[in-house]
């Protein structure tokens, strides 16, 4: 579903490149995380599969279509939860859920909005209130709805849980497992070494723009995929 | 989607602030054009009263001298103003609606104007084709300069790109929102303009219309083609403001500048020169000769046969002639000037859509130079046709009293020089094309990037 062959990305030539010819491949069910410090290479792995970068070779596919030839037909396919979900500050949640569902072409009932709103964990007092007196956390659960919304068959994850509560990120690994179930493609950029083992099928670890490892996650105990980290970083 | 991307709109506050605002000021340009075509219909009416019982009076006055009568009669005539004028004021507030003029020369009466506040004359009228022309761009600037850029800046942008089915349209969809809501406002005051105004739904309106609604899109245009540009909002808000100031006070001010300098006119003192010089000098001229020349232009007075008189006014009149005679080239050339003036003010402003935009709202509303030279035009021939009139009369001393003087109306001149909506809307329909099509295709490269 999602494919990365020799993509990579060099901001300024002559420097190092920032992603160095990655290869990998998120199957349908798959939940690819990905581990490694900061400017490792991670966000800009999934701002090259969002389009908004340009690769300087290699392909970013989904669903076997260059994301670079197709901009507009791949995000048909894709869902995505930025680190820090930005959102409308005028229009309540439920205006901000429906306004990006309408975007992706869906017409929820009042009812689906709220029904939404409350799997992605937000409180049922705040589906109401303006974005602008949300808390971070707050608006990370409406993105969660939002991503929930569209059904979309990828699923990229960008630190989605930075923010959150321990109890809404236990729940959000909830949402991930049962969407994985249900055949979505999920690839997540995280700090949460945790996390990734609770929830990822399989784990990369980057660094300085190279897949400097991809592990199985089920053949690992969090304390060793811990202690392969910091020996790779 | 529509409905939600218009209350996020609208909620901002500085939005409504700028409707109330260009409401206000819109509504107060109504009335400055209100105020205008009332003081032009009192004067008028003073002017047609004026004539009505000046004239039987001044009769009773002089009954026994045509020639000292007509020294003094005043003869007016009307520029028509339409209700659209006072949408749009231009020239009129400097040239009189009104131009009286005695049978004597010609060329020393043209240029008498109206006396106005020269204060009012530096700031211009504040009248409906300012707030269109000026401010009508200020807040399309205010309301789209950070359509894109202010969702990159705020974040929600990445979310709204992976979301979207279409991205350009959707992108389209907030300009022809914010569209919407500026042709209602603009709409709003034409309506208004309409009841306060009398405006007859006619051709002139229509057009009038079809240019200020291409004028705000030809800005619209604008904005999406510096929203391709992918830049910050400050860059943005900063390149508009920039065209903004070049579109409305720099090329304008330059274009002046080069027409005053490409066509000066010292005819227009030339003239005032020659006729002054041409009539004070036949006081002192052999009497004769200043007559065969009076009778070489108008060899058919020469069989009237002249009657006794306290005063020559045949030579008197010879005389005043003779000043118009002899100044007629520097003033054919300063008609000439002007004419290229005008000629090429409007040659160049096809290719600046904002003056453009101004000089065609004026010729519409029949307020700009093109009118003036017209109604000039068309005062001279009115003077012409007064002057064959009474000279026979004067010559004869006809019996006052048998003129019917209050038969004598004041004249009225419509101006009907045709006005072609395909050089009206021709020129702005270009640009509206070209830029939103630099604008739409700088966004299919450009529309995903970061």
């Amino acid at each position: 579903m999602l494919q990365a062959i020799n993509l990579t990305k060099q901001y300024v030539p002559g420097q190092p490149p920032s992603l160095d010819t990655l290869n990998l491949s998120v199957q349908p069910g798959e939940i690819y995380c990905l581990l490694g410090q900061n400017g490792a290479g991670k966000t800009t792995t999934i701002n090259l599969f969002l389009g908004f970068l340009q690769p300087t070779s290699g392909q970013a596919l989904i669903n076997r279509l260059n994301v670079a030839d197709h901009p507009q037909e791949t995000k048909k396919f894709l869902a995505y939860l930025p680190e820090t979900v930005m959102l409308y500050s005028n229009l309540t949640g439920t205006e901000n859920l429906d306004f990006f569902s309408q975007l992706a072409g869906f017409r929820h009932t009042s009812d689906e909005l709220h029904s939404l709103l409350s799997r992605a964990g937000l409180q049922t007092d705040a589906h109401n209130r303006r974005v602008g007196t949300y808390s971070k956390g707050m608006r990370q659960k409406v993105g969660i709805a939002i991503a929930l919304a569209k059904q979309a068959k990828a699923l990229l994850l960008d630190e989605p849980t930075s923010g959150l509560d321990p109890k809404a990120s236990n729940e959000f690994s909830d949402i991930l497992m049962g969407l994985a179930q249900g055949g979505t493609a999920i690839l997540m950029a995280t700090h949460d070494i945790f996390r990734a083992r609770e929830v990822g099928t399989r784990i990369g670890i980057m660094r300085a723009g190279h897949l400097v490892e991809s592990l199985e996650a089920r053949d690992l105990t969090a304390n060793e995929l811990e202690a392969i980290y910091l020996q790779t970083v | 989607m529509i409905r939600l991307a218009f209350i996020q709109f609208i909620r901002s506050g500085g939005i409504r602030i700028g409707l109330v605002f260009l409401l206000a000021i819109g509504v107060t340009s109504l009335f400055v054009g209100k105020q205008f075509a009332q003081r032009q219909q009192q004067g008028i009416a003073d002017v047609i009263q004026f004539q009505q019982t000046d004239f039987p009076r001044q009769a009773a006055q002089h009954r026994d001298d045509m020639g000292l009568l007509l020294y003094y009669l005043k003869f007016s005539v009307i520029n028509e103003a339409r209700p659209l004028t006072a949408l749009a004021i231009g020239q009129r507030d400097v040239n009189g609606s009104v131009q009286s003029v005695t049978i004597r020369g010609l060329e020393g009466q043209k240029y008498d104007a109206d006396l106005t506040n020269p204060a009012n004359l530096l700031l211009g009228n504040v009248d409906f084709s300012f707030v269109l022309v000026y401010l009508f761009p200020l807040l399309i600037i205010a309301f789209t300069y950070s359509i894109i850029s202010n969702e990159k800046e705020n974040g929600t942008w990445s979310i709204v790109a992976v979301q979207s089915r279409h991205l350009l349209g959707f992108v389209g969809g907030l300009f022809l929102l914010r569209l919407a809501v500026v042709m209602a406002m603009l709409l709003l005051l034409i309506a208004l303009a309409i009841a306060l105004l009398d405006i007859p739904l006619d051709g002139s309106l229509r057009l009038f219309l079809g240019t200020s609604v291409g004028y705000i899109l030809l800005w619209f245009s604008i904005c999406f083609w510096v929203a391709s540009l992918q830049r910050r909002s400050s860059t943005n808000a900063i390149l508009l403001l920039g065209i903004w100031l070049g579109l409305l006070i720099v090329l304008p001010a330059g274009v002046n500048n080069y027409i005053t300098v490409r066509y000066p006119v010292p005819e227009a003192q030339a003239t005032t020169l020659a006729q002054r010089k041409g009539y004070h000098e036949k006081w002192d001229t052999d009497k004769t000769e200043t007559v065969e020349k009076f009778y070489a232009h108008y060899p058919q007075f020469r069989q009237v046969p002249t009657a006794q008189m306290p005063t020559d006014w045949r030579w008197y009149y010879a005389m005043q002639q003779l000043g118009d005679d002899e100044s007629a080239g520097q003033a054919r050339e300063l008609r000439q000037k002007l004419e290229q003036r005008e000629r090429a003010s409007r040659t160049i402003a096809q290719f600046i859509p904002s003056l453009h935009t101004q000089l065609q709202l004026g010729e519409l509303a029949r307020s700009g130079l093109g009118n003036q030279l017209r109604f000039m035009d068309y005062t001279g021939q009115f003077h012409e046709k007064m002057r064959l009139y009474f000279y026979p009369k004067i010559f004869t001393n006809a019996p006052v009293l048998t003129e019917k003087w209050t038969a004598f109306q004041v004249d009225t001149f419509t101006d009907e020089a045709p006005i072609h909506p395909l050089s009206t809307l021709g020129p702005l329909m270009l640009f509206i094309a070209l830029v939103a099509g630099l604008g739409w295709f700088r966004f299919r490269q450009t529309i995903y990037h970061l």
